[in-house]
């Protein structure tokens, strides 16, 4: 008898968790139909794109317990394939955004080979580092546009039929990413990532080829990353070594992450729409170096203090309070 | 062939400036087992204060050295009780360390780009710009005082940790922690002496760094790529394996400088550093 | 079902295993026991990959896995236990247990299926009230339960188990001796186990092996080497850890 009243329970907050999905999905989608002024559609895209490489980033990170510093690098591979196929060859980037995907995904296997079976400490350097090397590379490389970036124009419609097409797809490509992180996290994949997290060595004697999980997860993070850096690169038209593979984006992941809770899809989901909100709105009126240095300070505080995410640490006050 | 050689030199000088670079770095990790990624910024943070001080000044950097390193020495002792002491607190010492002075990195950096403008500056007072000839061989001056001062900087660390007293409490809590404390060794006291003198260590090499390279608030990234990896080949926390290390790293420097385009000598760095970690992550000169 | 043939392996200077023989046949519990530091946790890390054996070999159901990896000597039906408890903290213990069974060989992938299988192994070690109770919050005894249920969980043909009676009281010992030996007859696993509780040894083992120093001292019954001069003398005067 409880059983039964138990599993409508369950049965119904399923139900009401894909209906408030799928309301706000469509909100969303609809949202441009009402002509807001441009300003949000810009801010709503940040907040997607940081969603979306906040999720392909935690795969990795959060899951698995192997922190990458350089996580932009691939956003950037993804930034600058589309980048050359357009300014080059005149490609579109919507289907060149997973070719971008594809060389992000490459060099995470190339890299990731020696890299994952570094302890804690080294991977993540030899990650920062991955991003430092590139950059500097990309700042020499005539084909990249060296120091001067590589611009290319934009499609040939007006500035609101632009923002709003970038903005559905960021959209699209943060629900999908978003779903297929959570979709990870409920599967033997993630059981199997996690244990990676939480004990290697007994995750080795549970039978998990644990060397294969983590470039999996890594090279799918990067794959993602590099499909929205492909939008991303488009989208603003412009591709520069100093822009496109800024440490501040990757802070930013970080911080998304861990403030939200790294634990689950949820968590950098959350930090994502908190902080990139936050982000936009103090770049815009204050500026952004200040921006970034509350970051930084954030960033400190939070893995001292909050290292479980800011949500577990407000419950857990509350809890002694 | 004396391209080569010149080569080769610069890449020495410099290698042994990478050494003052990266000791202080490998000293923190070797003591508390703190990474310091902010390591590198603070060098930055030393070569703008001798910038501003020559410029405004007109102070010679060289002269402004000990000042230097008292501030960065202070300014190490307000980081380590605000940053690195809760860090040491965490579960997690090695991942909170890293991600936190990340952010302290970000940090200081933004706060150098804020007040002082991102333009690349030079540290050149006017003997900088004469050379030395020996035969065929051109050695430009800068390389050669950074080298100096970071020769004299090197030997000062040495010394104090092998001749004094405190030095040698840091090297003992490094060695035995638990044993240290059971002397009577203060472990927090020995940590903030470590920290202190590892960002004036970066703060001096910063200067030398100015010397030859422009810099920028955002130029600590490219310089933790040398730090990083004179330290993993020198071994965590040796000085002397920080100076073989540097001296190695530079000659290797020089060599490729001289065939292959300055970005791709930086990838090579980054592949020996590969190297090193997956084969002798210990380092090749420890012990 | 599991042999060593002259297993060797130094840190260093140090020689940790030297010329070792052991062998474990099918159905038994055999018993490693030797002084402390003699080398028994160096050789469960060496049969299961953690270190390569400088020398010598380790034969598992016919197999040479002396080069093998951890997870592949796992998937071969080699389970083991850690003398230092480490359950998977962060996770609850359903979690803990549906992992090692997801990747276990009974090659179950479904969630769903993996987690009937967890609640079975939970059930058969009286953990299942606790399964949504983080790992971090068992006590030590049940811990311990968890640390075996894990290992249980990726259907082993051969348990290896590192000091598990230690720190119990003898109620404990009695219980934990019942269960193994359920562990053997119910299940059919063979178990090989490292040992300071003289106890709990000469309750359940048919066969002991005792080793000094990283070297074979001396073999057989508990009876027999109860009576041995050599093993009697290599334990008098050390400080036991009952």
């Amino acid at each position: 008898m409880t059983g039964h009243l138990e599993a409508a329970k369950t049965d119904y907050r399923r139900f009401r968790g894909k209906l408030i999905f799928v309301l706000v999905m469509a909100l969303l989608v609809a949202f441009p139909l009402v002509r807001p002024p441009l300003f949000f559609l810009t801010l709503l895209f940040s907040v997607f794109m940081y969603a979306a490489l906040t999720q392909s980033w935690n795969l990795l990170g959060g899951y698995t317990g192997y922190v990458s510093l350089g996580h932009i690098a691939f956003f950037a591979t993804g930034a600058y394939t589309t980048a050359v196929c357009m300014s080059r060859y005149g490609l579109s980037p919507f289907a060149t955004s997973i070719l971008g995907g594809v060389f992000a995904g490459i060099l995470a296997i190339v890299v990731g080979y020696p890299v994952l079976r570094l302890k804690g400490a080294y991977f993540t350097i030899s990650s920062l580092l991955l991003a430092v090397v590139m950059q500097l590379v990309f700042l020499n490389w005539e084909f990249v546009g060296s120091s001067t970036g590589l611009w290319y124009k934009l499609m040939p419609l007006s500035i609101e039929a632009n923002r709003t097409i970038f903005y559905e797809t960021m959209l699209i490509l943060a629900m999908v990413i978003t779903l297929i992180v959570r979709y990870v996290e409920q599967s033997r994949f993630g059981a199997g990532l996690m244990a990676i997290r939480e004990d290697e060595d007994v995750a080795k004697t549970m039978g998990i080829n644990t060397p294969w999980l983590k470039m999996k997860a890594f090279v799918l993070g990067a794959f993602l990353a590099g499909v929205v850096g492909g939008i991303y690169g488009f989208y603003m038209s412009y591709v520069h070594p100093d822009m496109t593979f800024s440490m501040n984006t990757s802070l930013l992941i970080l911080l998304m992450s861990f403030f939200g809770g790294c634990r689950t899809w949820g968590g950098p989901l959350l930090g994502a729409v908190v902080l990139s909100l936050a982000n936009q709105l103090i770049v815009t009126f204050i500026g952004a170096e200040i921006s970034r240095i509350l970051y930084g300070l954030l960033l400190v505080v939070v893995i001292i203090f909050m290292p479980d995410g800011a949500l577990q640490y407000a419950k857990g006050l509350t809890r002694r309070g | 062939m004396s391209y080569v050689l010149e080569s080769i030199i610069s890449g020495l000088l410099l290698g042994g400036i990478y050494a003052l670079l990266s000791v202080g770095f490998g000293l923190t990790w070797g003591t508390m087992k703190v990474l310091n990624i902010s390591h590198a910024v603070f060098a930055v943070l030393g070569a703008f204060f001798a910038y501003w001080l020559f410029v405004k000044a007109g102070i010679d950097p060289i002269l402004s050295l000990p000042l230097l390193a008292a501030v960065m020495f202070f300014v190490g002792a307000i980081v380590y009780k605000l940053v690195i002491l809760p860090v040491t607190k965490a579960k997690d010492i090695v991942m909170a360390s890293m991600v936190a002075t990340f952010g302290a990195a970000t940090v200081v950096e933004n706060l150098m780009s804020l007040f002082w403008r991102p333009d690349p500056r030079v540290l050149k007072p006017p003997y900088t710009s004469r050379s030395l000839f020996i035969g065929d061989i051109t050695i430009s001056k800068g390389p050669l005082i950074g080298f100096a001062i970071s020769l004299c900087a090197i030997a000062l660390l040495y010394w104090f940790l092998h001749r004094t007293y405190t030095g040698k409490g840091v090297q003992a809590t490094w060695q035995n922690p638990i044993g240290a404390a059971l002397v009577g060794i203060n472990p927090e006291r020995v940590s903030l002496v470590t920290f202190g003198l590892s960002i004036a260590s970066a703060g001096a090499a910063g200067v030398a760094m100015a010397m030859i390279y422009a810099f920028y608030p955002s130029v600590h990234s490219v310089w933790t790529l040398f730090v990083f990896l004179v330290t993993i080949v020198g071994g965590v926390g040796s000085v002397i394996g920080s100076g073989l290390a540097g001296l190695l790293i530079g000659f290797i420097i020089g060599v490729s400088a001289a065939f292959l385009p300055f970005a791709w000598v930086n990838v090579l760095l980054f592949a020996l550093l590969l190297i090193v970690l997956l084969f002798r992550p210990e380092g090749l000169f420890a012990g | 079902m599991l042999q060593g043939v002259q297993v060797s392996r130094r840190f260093g200077g140090l020689r940790a295993l030297t010329n070792l023989d052991f062998s474990v046949e099918k159905g038994q519990i055999v018993g490693l026991i030797g002084p402390n530091g003699s080398g028994k946790t160096t050789l469960f890390n060496v049969i299961t990959g953690f270190y390569p054996a400088d020398s010598g070999r380790v034969i598992f159901k016919g197999r040479d896995i002396t080069r093998s990896k951890p997870y592949e000597i796992a998937r071969l039906g080699l389970a083991r236990t850690f003398q230092i408890v480490r359950p998977l903290m962060g996770l609850t213990v359903l979690d803990n247990v549906t992992t090692a069974v997801l990747y276990g060989r009974e090659n179950i992938k479904s969630m769903a299926r993996g987690r009937e299988r967890a609640l079975e192994i939970l059930k058969f070690l009286r953990l299942e009230e606790k399964k949504d109770v983080p790992a971090v919050s068992l006590v030590a005894a049940e811990k311990k339960r968890l640390e075996l249920a894990r290992a249980l969980a990726i259907n082993p043909e051969l348990l290896l188990l590192d000091e598990v009676f230690s720190g119990l009281n003898d109620r404990e010992i009695q219980d934990s001796v019942k269960l193994i030996f359920r562990i053997r007859d119910e299940l059919g696993i063979t178990i090989f186990l490292v040992e300071h509780v003289m106890k709990a040894v000469m309750g359940t083992c048919e066969k002991i092996c005792v080793i000094q120093y990283g070297m074979k001292l001396a073999e057989g019954t508990p009876e027999e080497l109860a009576r041995n001069q050599t093993v009697i003398e290599a334990y008098l005067g050390k400080k036991r850890s009952c």
